[in-house]
């Protein structure tokens, strides 16, 4: 850290290049297409080398960096002016007991079933269900994405779980 | 199950991680002598074309960030004219943009001032119009995106500041709030904390340089 805080840029490279994939799916999340999502984490790594100065080194480099992106994202969300569907799709399942087609077809359109209503949540509820759940950030690093206090992270999580409920039917 | 597991629980596709490119140029005001000469490696690494591919890929100077690509975005081609913003006076620019750079020519160009701090000068240079955008201080970024191969950009000096010269076919050219637009030869460079890029379609690098050069503080 202090070696890339004094400007060598390689230091940096090996900083960042561990959180690269998760900076790119946080943007994800806000940004609804892989194009902008690119271009916000892009652009974030940059904007993130050059307030490296200000970084206090005894902190976690993750949240820092995840706060950055996502507000980079959200800056380019608000000046696009676009609304599009998050579209994500549910991966095949990786359980160890082969299950029945029966079985993978029903699951397959229950996942697909949560997904939707998942993205059709307002914003804030979405994107915390996506931070905790989907990428298993931190109640730190998602307070830190969404700019937020860790309590309204709480709150904001039980919030949104009940709205998650009432578009999921009635087996949530 | 209940929800919270089974949110958890979901294996989602994600979109494929693109490769970022961490070739920084500079971090503003701590190390501009090191700046200086990481810019000049990298102007040099630039010049060298099988070494485009390995190195090129993203460039920062100021407020235009400049990016490679396989496969160039759709784009319209507009007038240099279209788009800046709203047609300001001379002294209305001067009121908005403290140390505006103007160009050696007789008449005063046509000036057009967006989002408060970004100045555009549309002005005739031996016949062709030019297009010289003063960006200043922080703000969104400009973002260029060159098609890998066509575009050739070279890193030059204009006076004592670093700067990039972009030509060959056209690159697109991303604006805050605007559609993208097909781009001509541009040479961009920073000073005194404001990004300049001057564009002309017929525009080359010397010459490009020697304008640049030859602004004078309006």
């Amino acid at each position: 850290m202090l070696r890339a805080q004094r400007g060598d840029a390689h230091a940096y490279e090996d900083l960042v290049r561990p959180h690269q994939e998760i900076a790119f799916r946080v943007a994800y999340v806000i940004a609804r297409n892989p194009a902008d999502a690119e271009d916000a984490t892009q652009d974030a790594l940059v904007k993130a080398w050059r307030a490296l100065g200000r970084f206090r080194p005894d902190e976690p480099l993750r949240p820092w960096l995840l706060r950055i992106v996502a507000n980079e994202a959200r800056n380019r969300r608000r000046s696009a002016g676009r609304r599009e569907r998050l579209v994500l799709r549910a991966a095949a399942s990786s359980g160890e007991a082969a299950p029945s087609p029966e079985d993978t077809a029903l699951d397959r359109a229950e996942r697909a079933e949560l997904l939707r209503a998942l993205d059709e949540l307002p914003d804030a509820a979405r994107e915390v269900l996506a931070y905790r759940y989907l990428l298993d950030l931190s109640e730190e690093e998602t307070a830190a994405a969404l700019d937020v206090a860790v309590g309204t992270v709480k709150s904001r999580t039980s919030r949104a779980l009940d709205r998650l409920k009432e578009g999921y039917g009635p087996r949530a | 199950m209940d929800l919270e597991r089974e949110l958890s629980a979901l294996q989602v596709e994600w979109p494929a991680t693109p490769g970022f490119a961490l070739q920084l140029g500079r971090r503003r005001r701590r190390w501009p002598l090191a700046v200086a000469i990481a810019l000049a490696a990298i102007a040099i690494a630039f010049a060298v074309p099988q070494s485009r591919a390995s190195i090129l890929h993203f460039f920062a100077i100021g407020r235009v960030h400049v990016r490679v690509v396989d496969t160039l975005p759709p784009a319209q081609q507009r007038p240099l004219s279209a788009g800046l913003g709203k047609r300001v006076s001379l002294e209305e620019a001067r009121a908005d943009v403290p140390g505006i750079l103007l160009p050696a020519t007789a008449a005063v160009p046509a000036l057009y001032l967006a989002h408060g701090n970004v100045l555009s000068l549309v002005f005739v240079h031996e016949g062709e119009p030019l297009l010289l955008s003063e960006l200043v201080g922080g703000g969104g970024v400009y973002l260029k995106k060159l098609a890998a191969g066509s575009t050739g950009i070279v890193g030059v000096r204009v006076g004592d500041a670093p700067g990039l010269w972009l030509s060959g076919s056209p690159h697109v050219f991303f604006t805050p709030q605007r559609s993208p637009r097909l781009a001509g030869n541009v040479l961009l460079w920073e000073s005194d904390s404001t990004t300049y890029r001057l564009e002309g379609r017929k525009l080359g690098k010397s010459e490009a340089i020697a304008i640049a050069e030859s602004l004078r503080r309006g």
